[in-house]
């Protein structure tokens, strides 16, 4: 006796959750681990650096995200998440940038023995082009202070395991968007599932009528 | 906004805060908004349930991340919201390990094959 395509549809959508339900389960292993590896290290480094530091006291006062979620919705309504960090594209220019800056990038005034009184008036525009100058680098220089690297909050030589944590908890970020995205499909699966069924009963309450 | 991608948020205890804004998550927009929360011994639940709305009505944000013993607090609050931008991220927390069924996700999935389900 065969069985009703209705019927066969909704074991294919049975098997498919299921296998999603595993998908999840595995990755929420690895979640939970690397979460247990990023406090690890933070007590490490709180144990290194004494009791006090690491601690929310100590975070910045300007902050701008290094990582950001690109959040998309398909025509079943499923939601897809994917991390992007902004970092990437700066290290992908600087990479691809194939001239090398040697040397200080200011420069720097040198006085000459013989000066004369044009020498004078030229130095004098010289050195109110390089204050304009400075003043630009400076503006550039806060704006990238804000987008400082988080371990710099809690001190400028930090020990081996907060750094471990970051990199943790950076892999914790992008598997939580992973995660998200495979919720969002269970739940909709589940939804399918539910309405499937629905039909079926319909169907089987006809027959028996 | 619409090109530059969404934020994650985070609700939860000091180290799970200070791991995750180490990952650069953290922002603190115009309005000097963060888009975390350090839930400590004094924090109330009300405080608790009024940020997690607040994270749910701002349209930059794409993911909430809760731990799971805060996520207990106001379930009612999570269990509520249906929709799955932001998507909400049960995490454990130092002192409460994961419990998947607790979680209301899971819930949703395991109601699945309960009796109220083929009703």
């Amino acid at each position: 006796m065969g069985l009703d395509p209705a019927s066969l549809r909704l074991d294919e959508q049975l098997l498919h959750f299921m296998d999603q339900l595993e998908i999840l389960e595995e990755k929420r292993q690895k979640l939970n681990m690397l979460i247990e590896e990023g406090w690890f290290n933070i007590s490490k480094a709180r144990y290194s650096m004494g009791n006090k530091q690491v601690s929310a006291l100590q975070y910045a006062s300007e902050m701008e995200p290094l990582v950001l979620v690109h959040a998309s919705l398909s025509e079943k309504g499923e939601a897809a998440f994917r991390c992007k960090r902004i970092n990437d594209k700066a290290e992908e220019l600087k990479q691809s940038d194939t001239v090398e800056t040697i040397g200080p990038t200011e420069g720097g005034l040198r006085r000459r023995v013989n000066i004369t009184k044009t020498d004078i008036k030229e130095e004098k525009d010289t050195s109110r082009d390089q204050c304009e100058k400075e003043t630009q680098f400076n503006s550039k220089s806060e704006k990238s202070s804000i987008k400082q690297d988080p371990l710099k909050w809690f001190g400028i030589l930090v020990p081996q395991n907060l750094k471990q944590a970051q990199a943790a908890f950076k892999e914790v970020i992008t598997l939580s968007a992973e995660i998200s995205t495979m919720q969002s499909a269970i739940v909709k699966t589940r939804l399918e599932m539910k309405t499937q069924m629905k039909d079926k009963e319909k169907i089987v309450s006809e027959l028996k009528e | 906004m619409a090109g530059r991608g969404k934020l994650i948020a985070v609700i939860g205890d000091e180290d799970t805060c200070t791991g995750f804004l180490l990952g650069g998550i953290g922002e603190l927009n115009k309005n000097r908004k963060p888009n975390f929360l350090v839930v400590e011994k004094d924090t109330s639940i009300t405080e608790i349930e009024e940020t997690f709305k607040s994270f749910l009505a701002r349209n930059d944000i794409g993911i909430i991340l809760i731990n799971q013993f805060i996520a207990e607090m106001i379930r009612h609050a999570i269990d509520a919201h249906m929709q799955s931008i932001p998507a909400v991220l049960e995490i454990p927390s130092k002192e409460h390990p994961y419990d998947a069924s607790k979680d209301s996700i899971l819930r949703r999935a395991k109601g699945m094959f309960s009796a109220e389900d083929f009703r």
